[in-house]
């Protein structure tokens, strides 16, 4: 074939243009914005968890971009509201991967759409940064660039336990949960962490959630010879009733459990103030206050952000915010330090040790995905609400 | 345990009978079982503690706006499900129509409400312990009810219209009663009878959407059991549910008091197809 001038032509176009793009990609990948996927659900059954933590999430993007953003570089927070429904929050991690291309994906905030999510946005290959407490939800063969920024359930549990038979002495305990997969799971994985500690579980049950009378099985385990209950279920209606049946029965024993024992929501149910108290439950170090009514400075400092901010607290938890606060920061903090590829964030992460969180300090190895330390996880007083934390249980020394 | 056995069985008891009760009002004008009877019932406690705790209504009109409220919504129901299933379908698909409009019921009021059970009012501050308002309310609900209805069919001309069409629905109508409106009618006392049982029970069950199933289930269970369209069965039949379900709480607790409750139901139907205090019919074929 013989050369013209317009191949030429052509073959010179086309080199021009392949060198411009070829020489444009960092440029632009230097200047482009850190997409953040941010999949909270804002309606639906499980909102009270996302509109707390969509707060904090909201403020540190905005206090990062107004500083300048990451080297140079803007966070764009993309958000989807995934309705408190698995399937939407499926079709959402789908879309901020597949078509926004995000960088990280920020969530699900609750177990049942992460555990829905979590593969897929493992098999796009996207990392992935999650507050639940579900204990599948990290596995660093599975899904090695899932992280979680908040404790497991184990933790959760296993902080409980400690509390009952470490700190209160009490060896013989009641273990009742409801019947739905979190209640069953519980009682299920906390009974046998219970024995290993050497504590006698003298009544174990799981109990459907509506039934409007407790009293039989309260007395159940009063005449087991229970010191204590330790309630699992996230229902305040049948959370109630097990701390109204107890004191309408005049029995002076400790419930310990879950968060929802110190909710607004079981305190309405409740048909004395006073029921709510010897009942502890599950909060974090980082946003509970000692005896004096001290916070650890930390949270007091960022309590003060928060007041400057504006930032409504009277309808939501404190830890929820602060767990919201630290996530765009830690991302933030991983792209700067070592880039913003798949890879680059996941392997800063995986080195990461003691990142000072509000929430708490974060330690992430290649071998551990779950963060959160032990001794974070603590037990308040639930009659003690006050601007979203708790006083801490008695017994704790801080 | 035997005084509590009682007094929350008596009071649960009462619940799941007028829970029957509506199921049956709604049965004897239409021959259509509504699954929108425990709709009403959580109805019953979610505008109570609308009107009374969140509006700061008085008592009683919160418990007349609450009764309006229900006949409304039974009113509803006729209209959007059942009355275009009896007009076009032959075939039993109400049982269709009428569970997914009571869906649409709860999940609205999920979203509207709360998902989370909210506190009910108390109503007198009388009584404490077993004696408790909470007991003894519903039972009196119960009790006024059977003897409004008794009332109803026996002393009136509308009551002795239900149980015209109840009886025989195309004689009833070829002597000219208005067969429609008394249909509606029926569903209004239904709505009526079924939010009394949410308002009177609103102490135990709290203003709670998912209460609706639940109501729905366990206040089948009497109708099965007392034979359909028979309120006296129904009464007699949720009653004995209760106390049966309270004593298995006790006795065995946990999961298995249900499964306890469904033995026996099972156990009746397969002794007894046709309810314990219903007759078989004859079918000409």
């Amino acid at each position: 074939m013989p050369i013209t001038r317009r191949h030429v032509l052509a073959g010179t176009a086309a080199g021009a243009a392949s060198l411009a793009t070829g020489l444009a990609r960092p440029a632009i990948a230097a200047s482009e914005p850190i997409r953040i996927g941010f999949l909270p659900a804002l309606t639906g059954p499980s909102s009270s968890t996302g509109v707390g933590i969509n707060r904090g999430t909201v403020l540190a993007v905005k206090e990062i971009n107004a500083a300048g953003g990451v080297n140079g570089r803007q966070i764009e927070l993309i958000v989807r509201d995934t309705q408190s429904d698995p399937t939407k929050a499926v079709n959402a991690a789908a879309e901020l991967t597949r078509r926004d291309h995000v960088h990280v994906v920020w969530g699900p905030l609750n177990s049942g759409e992460a555990l829905a999510a979590t593969p897929l946005i493992a098999r796009i290959g996207v990392p992935m940064l999650d507050p639940c407490w579900v204990d599948s939800l990290t596995d660093v063969k599975k899904y090695p660039l899932a992280f979680r920024n908040a404790p497991t359930n184990q933790q959760i549990g296993g902080a409980a336990n400690h509390y009952v038979v470490d700190v209160l002495k009490l060896n013989k305990v009641a273990v009742i949960g409801d019947t739905t997969g979190y209640g069953t799971a519980s009682v299920e994985a906390y009974v046998p962490m219970l024995k290993a500690k050497g504590a006698a579980v003298v009544y174990q049950g799981d109990v459907d959630a509506s039934n409007p009378d407790l009293k039989p099985e309260l007395l159940r385990m009063r005449n087991a010879g229970a010191q204590v209950i330790m309630p699992w279920s996230v229902n305040a209606g049948f959370l109630s009733r097990i701390i109204n049946t107890r004191s309408e029965m005049g029995w002076d024993v400790p419930i310990v459990g879950q968060t929802t024992l110190g909710s607004g929501q079981t305190k309405a149910l409740l048909a004395k103030p006073e029921y709510w108290d010897k009942v502890y439950q599950n909060n974090f170090r980082s946003s509970s206050f000692d005896s004096a009514g001290k916070l650890p400075p930390r949270t007091a400092a960022f309590l003060d952000r928060l007041r400057a901010n504006k930032i409504e607290m009277g309808d939501t938890l404190l830890w929820w915010i602060a767990i919201g606060y630290d996530a765009p920061r830690i991302i933030a903090d991983a792209v700067k330090n070592a880039g913003s590829t798949p890879e680059q964030i996941a392997g800063y992460w995986n080195t990461l040790k003691a990142w000072p969180g509000v929430y708490g300090d974060i330690t992430w190895t290649p071998q551990q995905h779950n963060g959160f330390p032990d001794n974070e996880v603590v037990m308040c007083e639930a009659n003690s609400l006050r601007d979203g934390t708790f006083r801490l249980a008695p017994g704790y020394n801080a | 345990m035997l005084a509590s056995i009682i007094s929350y069985g008596l009071a649960i008891g009462a619940i799941y009978a007028l829970i029957g009760i509506a199921y049956n009002v709604m049965f004897t004008a239409s021959r259509v079982f509504s699954f929108t009877s425990g709709a009403l019932g959580m109805l019953g406690g979610v505008f109570g503690a609308l009107f009374i705790s969140r509006l700061g209504l008085p008592v009683i009109v919160g418990f007349i706006l609450t009764l309006a409220a229900g006949a409304l919504v039974g009113v509803v129901t006729e209209i959007i499900a059942v009355r275009p299933v009896l007009k076009s379908i032959e075939q039993h698909l109400y049982v269709l129509s009428t569970l997914a409009f009571a869906l649409m019921i709860q999940q609205f009021t999920a979203i509207e409400w709360s998902t989370e059970p909210q506190p009910f009012p108390r109503l007198f501050n009388i009584g404490t312990g077993l004696l408790d308002q909470q007991f003894w309310v519903p039972v009196l609900a119960c009790a006024a009810t059977i003897v409004g209805l008794e009332l109803l069919y026996r002393r009136t001309l509308v009551g002795r219209a239900f149980l015209a069409i109840a009886e025989d629905n195309y004689a009833a109508r070829a002597l000219g009663l208005p067969e429609r409106r008394l249909r509606m009618a029926s569903f209004a006392l239904a709505g009526v009878i079924g939010s009394l049982a949410g308002f009177a029970g609103g102490e135990v069950l709290l203003a709670f959407f998912a209460n609706e199933p639940m109501l729905n289930f366990y206040g089948f269970v009497p109708v099965a059991l007392g034979g359909m369209g028979n309120n006296r069965g129904a009464v007699v039949g949720g009653f004995a549910l209760g106390l049966f379900q309270q004593a298995a709480n006790f006795l065995v607790g946990g999961i298995f008091a249900s499964v306890a409750v469904f033995v026996v139901f099972i156990i009746v139907l397969l002794v007894r197809p046709e309810g314990l205090g219903g007759a078989a019919t004859a079918r000409r074929v």
